[in-house]
């Protein structure tokens, strides 16, 4: 691993971000615009919760959704990279794939983790209460970055599926919407309960939503999704590689 | 680890792996890439001498492309072998992909990049010193007055501007040998001639080009040896004009047009 080739990658994808409009709406605006519509909407609405209202309820949910949009963000950046041959350039380059995943994988999960920190400041400026203490807010961002590697991954397939980038934008949403409905702020019902189950922002929110609501951080139950989070997202990422690697086209 | 990995990089530049055979850059044996019942390229046997330009001349879909892939290792062969810089491409990519620099056919930019950008990534690709970067980086802009115009990002630029920078990207880690796939093509005359300049240049510096061109005067102003290549086979190969005696012909234009014209009426 070269951490020169790793660090420039890694620059030069935040200078995509950065540079282009389309790009920064999806990554700075998209959440906030997200948090603050879902605040205004629902911030006196009474939720199933007695003591909360239906946006408290609904916010470790958009910490999940915040991040399962990089799976459409990663999917276009690939696509768009290998129509333009710039997988190939690379690849003539003494870069590892390695080397070139792993930038990928910092640069995405760097994004992700500002994502969802747009949308807790603007949850908390907008009035949301989390119980317990700082430790706490530590673990659900630990458990963001695990989803936002997870996301990375399924990406990569999107992106080894696709054959264009305006494809890979419509096939992303395979992986999205089930999480979307299954896994974020849509209350899960007993019926949805065994398809949320194989899904990884289900864990993520459920650990969040304990996390926010003062469960001690030793309990079983926040350890459980997180072993069953990490297990699915290592398994993605390594998939995802693979299939790219092998299929990808590159 | 730093420590180990900044010695390592001191111990691994181009220098210290670039190890021609006999003074031959590149050697292909019977080479063969079939796409399922199309031959690309078919049993393709040639040699590179260090230094030199070497002009791959074909018609469209003559397997020039497929050739150079295989080189550069983007294209696995079907059968056969190829040698860039004493090293087998099967084996030992990871140490060829340090002394060659590689300028595709189509150029793959980072629009939202400036030039300058661009080619000082690459330059970190090669994990080149800082201060090396810059100092290659102006010498490179400089040599086709382009230093200005490296401030702006690559968006702007105009299809001819876009070809420079793509060019100059394959040259940033001063590569020992330089693979050119159709580097002028958008070019107006006066950048193509530039350019011509440019990479004439480069046998100066005794880096050995490999040259892809649909331009044949390019391949002759340019090439020390010129391989014409048709369906994948090479069907003549020499110095332009060694092969313009051989021909009976006036330029290369002629050589190319009488051998490549008789295999179409041939129906080879």
């Amino acid at each position: 691993m070269n951490i020169q080739r790793i660090s420039a990658l890694v620059k030069m994808e935040l200078k995509k971000i950065i540079r282009e409009p389309a790009y920064l709406f999806m990554m700075i605006l998209f959440p906030l615009v997200l948090t603050l519509s879902f605040g205004l909407g629902f911030a006196t609405m009474p939720s199933a919760v007695p003591e909360k209202t239906q946006f408290e309820f609904m916010v470790p949910g958009l910490f999940s959704y915040a991040c399962i949009f990089i799976i459409m963000s990663v999917a276009q950046a690939f696509s768009d990279d290998r129509e333009q041959g710039l997988l190939k350039r690379i690849n003539v380059t003494p870069t590892t794939s390695g080397e070139f995943m792993g930038s990928n994988l910092i640069t995405y999960t760097l994004l992700s983790v500002l994502q969802v920190a747009i949308v807790a400041i603007s949850a908390f400026l907008m009035g949301f209460q989390a119980l317990g203490e700082a430790p706490g807010l530590i673990l659900a961002f630990l458990f963001v970055m695990i989803l936002s590697l997870c996301s990375v991954g399924l990406g990569l397939i999107t992106a080894t599926i696709a054959k264009s980038a305006e494809a890979a934008t419509g096939i992303s949403f395979i992986f999205i919407l089930p999480q979307m409905f299954f896994g974020t702020f849509i209350p899960i019902t007993e019926t949805t309960r065994p398809i949320a189950m194989f899904l990884p922002s289900y864990y993520v929110t459920d650990a969040i939503t304990m996390i926010f609501n003062g469960v001690p951080l030793t309990e079983i139950n926040i350890w459980f999704d997180f072993t069953v989070v990490l297990i699915i997202s290592v398994v993605i990422v390594v998939v995802g590689i693979g299939l790219f690697k092998r299929y990808g086209k590159v | 680890m730093l420590a180990k990995m900044k010695k390592n990089r001191a111990k691994d530049g181009p220098e210290d792996v670039y190890d021609p055979e006999h003074g031959k850059a590149i050697i292909i044996k019977n080479l063969v890439k079939k796409f399922e019942d199309v031959t690309a390229v078919n049993d393709l046997s040639f040699e590179v001498k260090e230094g030199q330009i070497f002009g791959l001349l074909g018609p469209n879909g003559a397997g020039k492309t497929t050739t150079i892939n295989m080189m550069i290792g983007l294209l696995k062969p079907t059968s056969g072998d190829v040698y860039v810089g004493g090293y087998n491409v099967k084996k030992s990519l990871k140490s060829i992909k340090k002394f060659i620099g590689v300028c595709p056919q189509h150029a793959a930019i980072f629009k939202f990049l400036t030039g300058r950008e661009n080619i000082e990534l690459f330059g970190n690709l090669h994990a080149m010193d800082k201060k090396e970067i810059k100092q290659k980086v102006d010498e490179l802009l400089e040599a086709v007055t382009f230093t200005e115009a490296s401030k702006r990002k690559a968006k702007g630029y105009s299809g001819g501007m876009l070809r420079q920078i793509n060019l100059l990207m394959a040259l940033v880690n001063n590569p020992y040998i330089v693979f050119l796939d159709e580097p002028t093509v958008g070019m107006d005359p006066r950048a193509r001639r530039k350019t011509w300049e440019f990479i004439g240049s480069l046998k100066e510096q005794n880096k050995t080009v490999i040259l892809t061109t649909h331009y044949i005067e390019e391949a002759e102003a340019l090439s020390d040896t010129v391989a014409i290549i048709d369906y994948g086979e090479l069907i003549a190969m020499g110095s332009p004009k060694e092969l313009m005696e051989r021909y009976e012909a006036k330029n290369l234009e002629k050589v190319f047009m009488k051998i490549t014209g008789r295999r179409i009426m041939e129906g080879v």
